[in-house]
């Protein structure tokens, strides 16, 4: 029988830990053997081809779906008035009957806050993404960017041991997205949150992660599996200018079966 | 289509109105219409006047009132506790589904016959068989909306704690629901007015016993006034309503 434990947070230890993880649809399996260990604050993106079910781990790593084998172990809250973890979308998926506020403060409800309390964790949060004036706004008035920003602000206020990504930035304009990746990183260093970040952009992995996880499957009608995992010893201020970022991606790009030599040159000296 | 400025439409709405009242009125003065099946438009201020003056449109008017709102209310509640609670539980949408099919296309007249065996000629009675069309309106616009909201809302709702039902009922279900159950809810104001008159026909006190008596001594100007009556309590609480509404889909346009 599959579980999903919340055990006590010791220093070092990691913040989340998957062993053997086995999960399907209908009988058709998905995943399988799937083993991954995140340290507190370190930044592991998966990639993988689209279909290959990257978003379903990342689900089965937060709880939101059991596997049918293995065990997902995630770190308990050790402060009060926090979350184990929280998770931004791929849409904003920010409640539309609610001002920008009030939706950063879901997951502060029923954690035993005042009223005062939840709104200005709240504030803080959305003065962290630079959204303040925002504040009593209905989200629909924002744009793409900032309804993604609410949902990071939303994420964060829960204080988070581990937040999930899926592919928070793929909807999102080239401008935008590069921004936002950038805001990421600033927030990293602010936030004590372990992240699992999903992607299907390889560079965006390299740009941002500690570690990246390539998620694909041995065989056509296989399931998914951890086929490599790649370091990324780069410093994070000016990874992109780096020599070693282009091998980084070409490396990860052979591995999920991604010709290099036939892409456009133009796209790979951007 | 070409369209018209609002102004043009204004004008011609009205003109649309005072032209049948004037062709109404001119064709009962040449004769064209029989004037003992027809008012004459012109008398009619004076009989609805009347009938103020003498107390009798007041009383008719609350009674109605009375029965209106107590079947409105509790047919609109039982409405959307049911279809709320049919879209959100598979075990009780189950139990409820062939129920629903077989007691749905009775008409809330066809309980008359019962609601006088039950209650008697009684308030009661005409409050019940008006509960009867406004449950169903209720029932099928709160459960075609909660059906509808986007599970992705569900998933937040799981994701920041806010999974179990009483959270995902008020957080999600029901704010993300209420474009449909307002609906609802205006649609049984509606369907309401219409089933009080007939529910009021067999006896009960209110508007529709005196369009009743009315209609026995040939008074069709009396018939006209109450008519006329309903029009605007109809009118007066869809705009209530819809200011109402407006207030709390303020998110929305």
């Amino acid at each position: 029988m599959a579980e999903l434990s919340l055990s006590s947070p010791a220093p070092g230890r990691p913040v989340l830990q998957a062993r053997g993880v086995r999960l399907g649809f209908a009988g058709e399996m998905v995943l399988d053997d799937v083993s991954l260990d995140i340290a507190p604050r370190e930044f592991v993106a998966v990639v993988g081809a689209s279909g290959v079910g990257k978003s379903t781990l990342l689900r089965a790593l937060a709880g939101l779906l059991t596997p049918q084998r293995g065990t997902v172990n995630l770190s308990a809250a050790d402060e009060p008035a926090t979350r184990p973890w929280s998770m931004v979308f791929q849409a904003p998926r920010l409640f539309p009957w609610r001002q920008v506020r009030a939706n950063v403060e879901l997951g502060l409800e029923g954690l035993g806050l005042s009223r005062n309390e939840r709104r200005s964790r709240a504030m803080e949060q959305l003065a962290l993404v630079g959204l303040e004036a925002f504040a009593e706004r209905w989200p629909r008035t924002l744009s793409g960017g900032q309804q993604q920003r609410v949902g990071i602000a939303r994420a964060l206020a829960v204080k988070p041991r581990v937040l999930f990504m899926d592919e928070p930035f793929s909807a999102l304009d080239a401008l935008t997205r590069q921004r936002l990746q950038v805001e990421l990183g600033e927030l990293r260093r602010r936030s004590e949150a372990a992240i699992l970040f999903v992607t299907h952009d390889i560079e965006e992995a390299v740009l941002l992660a500690d570690r990246v996880v390539v998620l694909s499957k041995p065989g056509e009608d296989e399931p998914a599996r951890v086929s490599e995992i790649v370091a990324v010893d780069l410093p994070l201020s000016e990874r992109r200018e780096h020599p070693a970022f282009r091998e980084h991606i070409h490396r990860l790009e052979r591995h999920i079966g991604i010709d290099t030599s036939t892409s456009d040159p133009q796209e790979s000296s951007s | 289509m070409t369209r018209l400025s609002h102004h043009r439409r204004t004008l011609l709405s009205a003109t649309g109105v005072v032209g049948l009242v004037m062709l109404w009125e001119f064709a009962l003065r040449l004769g064209l219409l029989p004037s003992n099946l027809v008012p004459l438009p012109s008398s009619i201020p004076a009989e609805f006047w009347a009938e103020i003056r003498e107390g009798i449109w007041l009383e008719v008017v609350l009674a109605s009132l009375s029965h209106y709102s107590t079947g409105l209310a509790i047919g609109s509640l039982l409405g959307i506790a049911v279809g709320v609670g049919a879209a959100l539980e598979p075990t009780f949408d189950a139990i409820q589904s062939w129920l629903a099919r077989l007691l749905r296309p009775i008409p809330p007249l066809a309980w008359i016959p019962f609601a006088i065996i039950w209650f008697g000629v009684t308030e009661t009675a005409a409050a019940f068989i008006i509960s009867i069309g406004v449950f169903w309106i209720n029932y099928f616009a709160s459960y075609s909306a909660v059906s509808a909201v986007d599970d992705g809302y569900n998933e937040v709702a799981h994701a920041f704690g806010q999974g179990r039902f009483m959270a995902r009922l008020c957080k999600v279900s029901l704010p993300a629901a209420a474009p449909g159950i307002l609906g609802g809810l205006r649609a049984g104001l509606g369907q309401g007015w219409m089933t009080v008159v007939a529910a009021e026909l067999f006896g009960i006190p209110g508007i529709g016993q005196r369009m009743m008596e009315a209609s026995g001594l040939l008074a069709t100007n009396i018939v006209v006034v109450y008519m006329l009556t309903i029009a605007a309590l109809y009118a007066l609480f869809d705009f209530l309503f819809m200011s109402v509404q407006r207030r709390i889909l303020r998110w929305q346009s």
